[in-house]
Formats: C-alpha cells, sequence, structure tokens
C-alpha cells in the first residue's frame, strides 16, 4: 500500500523516466532495424561475408555495456546520441542473424517455382523470400527489443536518464520502493513490447503462412 | 497489408530523423555534471542554484556514473563543471599515492589539472569525505574494533564488500591492505556503494568501504574505524572547472567561490542522510544555501 502511494507521489518523474527509455529503445531498435535487415539479407548471398558480419557482431555482443559507454564517450560525449548508439549495437546482431537464418530457411524449392514464374530477384525477395521468413526476422526483433529495454537501465551512466535514474537513485539511498519504481516499468514495457510486436507480427504474416504452420 | 508496412518504413524514418536533427549549442547556458550518488547529487544542485542565483545564466543538471564519464565530459565540453574531490582527482587521474596533508594534495591537482587539461579546481567547500572502514556496531563491541589495525587479524574471517572502483585502485583495497599488513579477506564482493551498507546492516558482508561524510554510517548505527596508518588521501569537494567555462563564464566562478569552506563534515553528513531518507536534493541544497544567507 505504501508502494502504490510512492508510486502515486513520484508518478510524474516516473513519467519523464519512463518516456526517456522508450525514447532511447525505439530509436535504437528502429535503427537496427533499418540498419540490421537489409544486411541480414545481403549476407546470404555469400557465405564468407556472412560469417565474418555474424562473428563481427558476436563479439560486439559479448562487450559488456558498460565499457561500450566509456569506449564511445570520447566520440559521441553524453547523453541520448551514445546511449542509442551503443544500445543499435546490441539489437543488431539478433536482427541480422535471424534474418539471415529466415531468408536462408526458405525452402529452395519455393524459390525455383517462384523463379520459373519469371519472377526477378528482387520479386522474389518481396514477394516470396521476405514474407516466407518474417516470422523468424520478427523473432529477431522481439528479442533485441527485450533485451534493449532490459540494457537501456544503464543509459543513466552517461546522462542519458530512463528508468534506470530511479533504479540508481533507489540503489543509492537504499530505497526499494524507489527501486521498484524505475525496475516494475521496465519490466512491464519489456512485456509489453514484445506483445505488441507479437501482435504486429501476426499482422504483417501472410495468411498462407498460417494455415500451412497449423 | 501492404500500405500498413509502407506506414510503418515512413513513420520510422521520420522519426529517426527528427531525433537526429537539431541539438544546439546555447551560450547561455552552463551544463552542471555529478556523479550518480546522494552527495554529488546535492553538490551538483547546490552549483546550479549558486549560479542562477548570482547571475543571469541558465544550468543544466546531468547525472553521469562516475569519476571516469564525468572527467572525460569535462575534458570534451559536453559539461562545464562537476564536483570532484581532491583525493580522487590525486589517486585516481593523476596516480598519486605519497601526499597527505589536504592544502599539499589540492595544490598539487590544481598544478596538474591546469597543466595537462587545462582544467581548474574552484574553491573546496569545506568537507573532508575521505573513505572509512565500517562495521556493525555489533561486531565492532565484539571483537573490540576501533581502528584498521585492530581489523588485521580478523580479516581471514569477514567478508568485505566494496565498489569495483574500491577493489581494483591502488588508493583502494590493494594498497590497504599492503599499507596495513592484511594478507586476504575471506571474500571480497564487488557492488554498488549503496548496495554496501544494506548488506553491512544485514549481515551479507562484514566490512564495508563508506564515504565519511554519508548520513548512512549514522542511520544504520556502524561504526568508522579510525584509519590509524593515514593511508586513505584527503577528499575535499571543490567545483572542477573547464577552460571553456573559466573564459566565458566569470560572474559564474564567483558564484562557485563564495561557497568556499562553508560546510563542515558533519553538516555534510546530515544534508546526505536527509536525502538517504526521501527529501529532494534540490530543496535541501536551496535550504541550506538560505540558511547560510548564500542565496536570496
Amino acid at each position: 500500500m505504501e508502494f502504490i502511494q510512492f508510486i502515486i507521489d513520484r508518478k510524474m518523474d516516473i513519467l519523464v523516466a519512463l518516456t526517456q527509455h522508450i525514447k532511447i529503445t525505439f530509436f535504437a531498435v528502429a535503427l537496427a532495424i533499418l540498419i540490421g535487415v537489409p544486411i541480414g539479407i545481403l549476407i546470404t548471398r555469400n557465405e564468407k561475408v556472412a560469417n565474418f558480419i555474424i562473428g563481427f557482431a558476436n563479439i560486439l555482443q559479448t562487450l559488456p555495456s558498460l565499457a561500450l559507454f566509456g569506449i564511445m564517450l570520447p566520440l559521441l560525449g553524453i547523453g541520448m546520441t551514445n546511449a542509442v548508439f551503443v544500445l543499435f549495437l546490441y539489437a543488431l546482431l539478433p536482427i541480422i542473424k535471424n534474418t539471415y537464418l529466415g531468408i536462408k530457411s526458405v525452402d529452395p524449392s519455393i524459390r525455383e517455382s517462384a523463379r520459373g514464374m519469371g519472377m526477378t530477384t528482387s520479386q522474389i525477395l518481396r514477394i516470396v523470400e521476405i514474407p516466407l521468413a518474417l516470422p523468424v526476422i520478427m523473432g529477431g526483433i522481439r528479442i533485441s527489443t527485450v533485451i534493449n529495454i532490459g540494457t537501456a537501465t544503464i543509459a543513466n551512466f552517461i546522462g542519458a536518464g530512463g528508468l534506470g535514474d530511479l533504479i540508481y537513485k533507489g540503489i543509492s539511498m537504499v530505497n526499494y520502493n524507489l527501486i521498484l519504481a524505475g525496475a516494475i516499468p521496465t519490466a512491464i514495457l519489456a512485456l509489453l513490447a514484445d506483445g505488441g510486436l507479437g501482435l504486429l507480427e501476426n499482422t504483417l504474416t501472410s495468411k498462407g503462412i498460417k494455415v500451412s504452420s497449423k | 497489408m501492404r500500405l500498413l508496412k509502407k506506414l510503418i518504413t515512413v513513420g520510422l524514418m521520420v522519426s529517426i530523423l527528427l531525433s537526429l536533427a537539431g541539438c544546439g549549442k546555447d551560450e547561455n547556458v552552463i551544463k552542471i555534471g555529478h556523479k550518480n550518488y546522494t552527495e554529488a547529487r546535492i553538490l551538483g544542485n547546490m552549483f546550479s542554484i549558486m549560479i542562477e542565483n548570482q547571475t543571469s545564466y541558465e544550468t543544466t543538471l546531468t547525472e553521469l556514473g562516475g569519476t571516469s564519464v564525468c572527467f572525460e565530459a569535462l575534458k570534451s565540453e559536453d559539461i562545464h563543471l562537476y564536483p570532484e574531490y581532491t583525493g580522487t582527482g590525486y589517486s585516481v587521474v593523476l596516480k598519486q599515492n605519497t601526499l597527505k596533508d589536504p592544502e599539499e594534495v589540492y595544490n598539487y591537482c590544481q598544478e596538474q589539472y591546469n597543466e595537462q587539461y587545462n582544467i581548474t579546481w574552484l574553491k573546496p567547500l569545506g568537507f573532508n569525505n575521505t573513505y572509512t572502514m565500517t562495521v556493525r556496531r555489533d561486531m565492532a563491541e565484539e571483537l573490540n574494533l576501533k581502528t584498521i589495525s585492530d581489523l588485521v587479524k580478523h580479516a581471514p574471517n569477514l567478508v568485505i564488500g566494496a565498489e569495483m572502483e574500491f577493489l581494483e585502485r591502488s588508493d583502494g583495497l590493494p594498497g590497504l591492505k599492503e599499507v596495513y599488513g592484511i594478507d586476504s579477506f575471506k571474500e571480497e564482493k564487488g557492488m554498488d556503494i549503496g548496495l554496501t551498507y544494506a548488506a553491512l546492516k544485514e549481515g551479507k558482508i562484514d566490512v564495508n568501504d563508506a564515504y565519511g561524510t554519508d548520513g548512512r554510517i549514522k542511520k544504520l548505527d556502524l561504526v568508522s574505524l579510525e584509519d590509524d596508518k593515514q593511508f586513505f588521501p584527503p577528499y575535499y569537494s571543490a567545483p572542477l572547472v573547464n577552460e571553456a567555462f573559466m573564459a566565458n563564464y566569470p560572474e559564474a566562478v564567483d558564484a562557485l567561490n563564495m561557497l568556499d569552506n562553508q560546510f563542515t563534515d558533519e553538516e555534510m553528513q546530515a544534508l546526505n542522510l536527509l536525502v538517504d531518507e526521501g527529501a529532494d536534493p534540490k530543496q535541501v541544497a536551496e535550504d541550506i544555501l538560505r540558511e547560510k544567507g548564500l542565496i536570496q
């Protein structure tokens, strides 16, 4: 009960932090989609490049995010830009990987028949490959988004705000209400984002696939 | 279907462009940074209030994660100033450990920072927030602990919790063990400084590295062990400002120098406690400055 009262008292702070948090993760994931999906598609054309790019993205993934913030500090300074860029790097891997795997997993015979119908490579990509790979691609986007929402709590370290502000303030004051006021919205945000993207995936997936996968 | 896809794409493009556009520079705004714990928040707010009260400039406050982030931001002019401790400058940035006299440490820092980075230390605020090792009162009484030297023979049975920085730094635990002749603790746990207090109170750890002016030492009834071998350097707090600030905002420099020697250790501890208990750092800063007649 005391916690509910606390949330009501601090609702402005929570809203500000939440808005910043949504902004940071949204831009990071959006950028990662815009760049990661095309890369994922392109590398399906060349095995060697694919191994290199995925390997590189794997390495990025293993760097602690704090270290990455530190490395980027002299280049990108403090605040939003740095946070968005680092989180964008983190979001890239699952998106590239899943796009690559999704397109790769399209049955070659389907590709053949499309070619036989006289489709161009770009038509095959747009009309056949992407729609068929969509559930896998969306899976990557969903993973990225959820991870990003969690990782964005450390944006506080470079002055980019977000829900991490409440969490770290709470930790330094040993104030559990404040920690929860940051942590609970983070968790809810992650669940909502995942659910929302699930719905989007459903909308975008062509009817044919849904029937065949049942 | 296709329309939806197009809309999503266009929406994404537009929002990204918008985000990249426009972060203009405003000559009239002084950017203050501070580290991410209670005392730093109070000091950051104090600087902001002093400047806004005494000059026509506006200020922004940005919380940053620790010494290196603040220092990088100061060098790259992402911020104009932040509150720093002489001891931190001396040991972390300049990597020295011989001097112990507050004045000597301050002068050395001033000289080196000016020379190497074009950064200036303004007048210190008066309190010394040096490290102190703290233990639970019941344990202090049971083992008869008063100084860090008393800790030496019990160390193998005790778990120490400290922030990562302290576990690594030569002016932190490694140096402390060397000077006092401590072989090893039972376990060394790295965690956020804020968590060490709760962990100590709940018996998860037995010793922590506390900041001398931390309100929680009093609040949680912990015992500070005396640094009988004078291992820790002095940590006097002062505004650390870059060249851009010195050159462009002389009135703000004067405003901050009004804080010269205004605060004792006890006063700072009381202010920290207020904020740790839930008071707003800005309000606490404003009240004390008004009480001291530094602002109208």
